[in-house]
């Protein structure tokens, strides 16, 4: 596999969002025509690039390239979309729900940061219960956000497309198979890869692997697949879940939340992992 | 058949391989017919039923960039939301053609104020008084914004209502003409390099380019297109027999006349049947109707400034709190004329307002007063 | 009489808050100022500049500062590149974040110069290496303003409690420990070579970044690639002999590597400054 993503990038020191690009292209191949939309990293590949995209058009960006490339009769293509959690969760989710809902044949993967990093950390509806962030700052009256993360796989496993992931850059070989075996498949196909962020979250740049892993190995962002809304399968499976205080202490991010707000995580995360569990033995997904 | 088909079956007379389009009023039957062109195979592109204006814009901008000869087609409410990425269509030199069936943004009916809000967007903008001018302007759209000392997007206006649901005979050229006449669309970039649309051709991080370039070149695209634009009209004409003007203005039963009106889009018609009444009634004044909205003809209208002692702009729009969009682009173009002729502003047929014939007769007898040099009011809601 | 400023530092050294504080101070002072952040993205660790400009009466004009009177340099690694004294006004002052006195300063020119080893002072009263405030009192001595009650009224208006406290302790020592304002040792300025500032895009090298960096011990690695898989910058090749080995125009120098490597094969070293 070659490196496809052209380095040294803009991104910040420790960037987890680079790493996913890196990973993630290093998968797709070369093969590849990359759409984003203002985001960071805004990481440069050596594969054809759609550009002059607008943030709020990541799903009909793709959807054009796909479908003048079907006319054209090139269908050997992975058309893929590289956007944020901005440009997924919030202001471009309108136009990939509808891609989705035709099952284009594109990829829409997202570096997840959990806030609108390339901004300086404002909040996104990908930012976790509690975190601060420069638009839910810790006040005297409100501390972080008082709203939990929307859950986007699952709401594009309603859309019932081909393939929907989770993936983290903690887990690499995770990620790289997952785009390989979507690349076997025609259709919608989403990867939602959660990226830290030293500077947004607020830890050292050189523990962000250490940070993935920890929110894997906690239960707060689980790797799953889910093909054609129905068939869930759990691909990591610790045989006991890491207390939460574990990925919440490091981050400054959390650094406000009380022992009280930390227990109902705890038991939000354990009650979500059940369910999960439950999916996975059935090979079903429960909602 | 109805404004809405003529552009419908000019669209599959140009091959195009990706459409994309949501449906409002009054713009819904292009949309039906498109899809039943493609349901029954009579359209081989792709046909994109997206969820929103915006997304449609990004789809025809994606697939033009990956080489597709594409269509869009809109009205009012939604000319409005494709904004945004109607500016990365045009500042990416993309030769999307549009469709706006006018819708005035303070009522279903009628105006202009939908498309020419988009005036900053830098497209070409064509506006259609019939039904055949709409089919043979959306085949001259093709060649035009393909064209490589072109490469901008156009957008095609016609009233909505009045034209995209009127029925009247079109002659429909054979697909074999139409084949011969316009090539197939080849992609080819021709912007620099390094030059990246999404950040105006800024280049972040250096290259000591000017900031400004992105709107140097595309500004400079759009003055350069004018010769190109009645060439085009010009070769039409031959092959197919019909032009419209020059391609820029046309006029109407100027000569002899001492003034003109000038109309555009369906009020030309209009206009049209109040000239003939005028002059059947002697009264010396002609009508000019302006097509080419954007860019601007300056050279023509200096041309008519020299002619003829008043001119009459018919808008059928206002940009509020400047007034009509085509007067204040007359009085500009004449500016250094050593004489000037009078200018008038008109404003018609905003909201959808009904325009009778009588209506521009009154307008042309004002304008003939002020070619004499009797004073007259200077605006004029009609 | 318009003075003009201009702060480089990198991307959380707090040079735009630099700017802040110093432009505030001077209106504590009873001046006029202005302070002007660069345009574009700001990225943790890349090069950023920023600027101020000071007057007697309300500052107007809205251009960066083309010529400025006075340079001060946040980081340690910029303060030895001959870029800082570029476009200096005759006569002007630079001021550096420097470990050695003014006397070895390498940075040339018709101009004087100044040091303070601010990332001492900010290890020792922040606790980490961000330099604004460690750096500013050092300004305040060296140009003979603004006053230091001025700047701590400015930090106190920033920061508060603990903060702002450590904030204050910095400014106080920065002061005292600034050197002398001597005219610039070499006199004829050197090659002076452009730094890539942080934006979209592709960099060449970001060797500039740097506070700390990787150092491999050959012995102890067992080839494993965990570094090599993990680095964000692929900055890490693998060589025919199943080792490890640094592209160093790639390293940022975030310590993943260093973190990752199971076998603690990695030190994370402080960059050593040569100040050729």
């Amino acid at each position: 596999m070659d490196e496809l993503t052209i380095t040294p990038g803009s991104a910040c020191q420790g960037c987890g969002a680079a790493l996913a690009a890196r990973l993630a292209f290093k998968a797709l191949g070369p093969n590849t025509i990359r759409h984003g939309v203002p985001c960071c990293p805004d990481s440069a590949t050596m594969t054809p690039r759609g550009g002059g995209g607008v943030f709020e058009g990541g799903g009909a960006a793709l959807t054009g390239t796909w479908r003048a490339l079907k006319a054209k009769g090139i269908t050997d293509v992975q058309v893929v979309g590289f956007f944020g959690d901005g440009g997924t969760y919030d202001i471009g989710l309108q136009g990939i729900s509808a891609a989705a809902e035709r099952n284009e044949n594109i990829w829409v993967i997202t570096k997840d940061n959990e806030a609108y990093m390339n901004t300086g950390n404002q909040r996104s509806s990908s930012t976790p219960l509690y975190a601060m962030t420069s638009t839910t700052p810790v006040g005297s009256v409100i501390k972080g956000k008082q709203t939990g993360k929307k859950n986007i796989p699952m709401i594009f496993a309603a859309h019932h497309v081909p393939f929907v992931a989770t993936a983290s850059v903690g887990y690499p070989e995770d990620l790289i198979a997952k785009i390989e075996y979507g690349k076997t498949l025609t259709g919608f196909k989403m990867l939602i890869i959660q990226s830290p962020c030293p500077v947004g979250w607020r830890y050292d740049p050189a523990k962000t692997i250490e940070v993935a892993r920890s929110a894997v190995q906690t239960g707060i962002w689980p790797l799953y697949e889910i093909t054609d809304g129905e068939k869930f399968k759990l691909t990591y499976k610790p045989r006991e879940l890491k207390p939460v205080t574990e990925y919440y202490k490091p981050q400054a991010r959390f650094r406000h939340v009380t022992d009280e707000q930390l227990a109902g995580i705890q038991e939000d995360t354990t009650k979500n992992w059940e369910k999960l569990l439950k999916s996975d033995e059935l090979g079903q997904l429960l909602i | 058949m109805t404004g809405n088909k003529a552009a419908a079956t000019a669209v599959k007379l140009a091959r195009v391989e990706v459409l994309s389009a949501f449906p409002v009023t009054p713009q819904t039957t292009i949309t039906q017919y498109l899809s039943e062109f493609a349901a029954n195979g009579e359209i081989k592109g792709e046909f994109v039923n997206a969820e929103g204006e915006l997304s449609t814009q990004v789809i025809v901008q994606a697939a033009s960039r990956a080489g597709a000869r594409t269509f869009v087609c809109t009205s009012g409410p939604g000319q409005l939301y494709m904004h945004h990425p109607m500016h990365s269509t045009s500042s990416s030199r993309l030769p999307v053609v549009m469709a706006t069936v006018h819708r005035g943004n303070k009522s279903m009916q009628p105006d202009h104020t939908d498309l020419m809000s988009q005036t900053w967007t830098g497209w070409i903008q064509l506006y259609c008084e019939n039904n055949q001018e709409i089919l043979d302007t959306h085949l001259m759209a093709y060649k035009i914004a393909e064209d490589k000392r072109v490469r901008l997007p156009v957008a095609i206006g016609y009233d909505g209502y009045v034209l995209s649901y009127t029925a009247e005979p079109v002659e429909v050229p054979s697909q074999k003409s139409v084949d011969d006449w316009l090539p197939p669309y080849e992609y080819q970039s021709i912007l620099p390099k390094d030059y990246d649309p999404a950040t105006g051709g800024r280049g972040f991080g250096g290259g000591g380019r000017d900031p400004q370039q992105g709107w140097i070149t595309h500004h400079e695209a759009l003055l350069n297109a004018l010769p190109v634009i009645k060439e085009i009209n010009e070769d039409f004409g031959k092959v197919f027999g019909r032009k419209y003007g020059n391609g820029l203005t046309e006029t109407y039963k100027t000569e002899g006349a001492e003034a003109v009106m000038v109309a555009m889009g369906s009020l030309a018609g209009t206009a049209r049947a109040a000239i003939d009444n005028l002059q059947a009634d002697g009264k010396p004044i002609g009508l000019i109707k302006l097509k080419c909205y954007q860019p601007f003809a300056v050279e023509d209208f200096k041309e008519y400034g020299k002619k003829f002692k008043a001119i009459g702009m018919i808008d059928r729009n206002v940009c509020l709190g400047h007034g009509g969009a085509g007067y204040r682009l007359i009085r500009n173009s004449l500016y250094d004329m050593d004489e000037r002729p009078k200018v008038l502003q008109f404003h018609a047929g905003l909201a959808g307002k009904e325009v009778r014939v009588g209506d521009f007769e009154r307008v042309g007898e004002k304008i003939l007063k002020a070619a004499k040099g009797d004073k007259v009011s200077q605006v004029e809601w009609v | 009489m318009v003075v003009g400023i201009r702060i480089h530092g990198r991307g959380g050294q707090g040079a735009v808050t630099a700017s802040r504080l110093l432009a505030t101070a001077a209106y504590y002072d009873g001046k006029f100022s202005q302070a002007i952040p660069m345009y574009g993205t700001e990225r943790r660790g890349a090069p950023v500049t920023a600027y101020v400009r000071v007057d007697d009466v309300r500052v107007r004009e809205r251009e960066l500062v083309h010529t400025p009177e006075i340079v001060m340099v946040l980081d340690p690694l910029l303060s030895t590149r001959q870029t800082m004294a570029d476009d200096m006004a005759e006569g002007g002052l630079l001021l550096l974040n420097a470990a050695y006195p003014p006397e070895e300063v390498k940075t040339g020119g018709n101009i004087r110069v100044a040091t303070v080893n601010a990332t001492n002072i900010a290890l020792e009263t922040l606790r980490r290496p961000i330099t604004n405030t460690a750096i500013l009192g050092a300004f305040a001595k060296a140009v003979g303003w603004p006053k230091l009650e001025s700047i701590e009224k400015a930090i106190r208006k920033q920061f508060s409690g603990r903060i702002a406290d450590m904030n204050v302790e910095a400014i106080k020592r920065s002061y005292d420990e600034c050197s002398e304002v001597i005219p610039a040792p070499v006199k004829i300025a050197g090659e002076s070579e452009a730094i890539a500032v942080g934006g979209y895009g592709v960099l060449k090298d970001v060797s500039s970044w740097r506070v700390f960096q990787p150092v491999i011990d050959m012995d102890k690695c067992t080839g494993c690639k965990n570094c090599w898989i993990y680095c964000p910058e692929t900055a890490i090749k693998w060589t025919d002999e199943n080792k490890p080995e640094i592209e160093w125009r790639k390293c940022k120098g975030c310590g993943i590597c260093v973190n990752e490597c199971p076998v603690g094969a990695i030190e994370f070293k402080r960059v050593e400054i040569k100040n050729e």
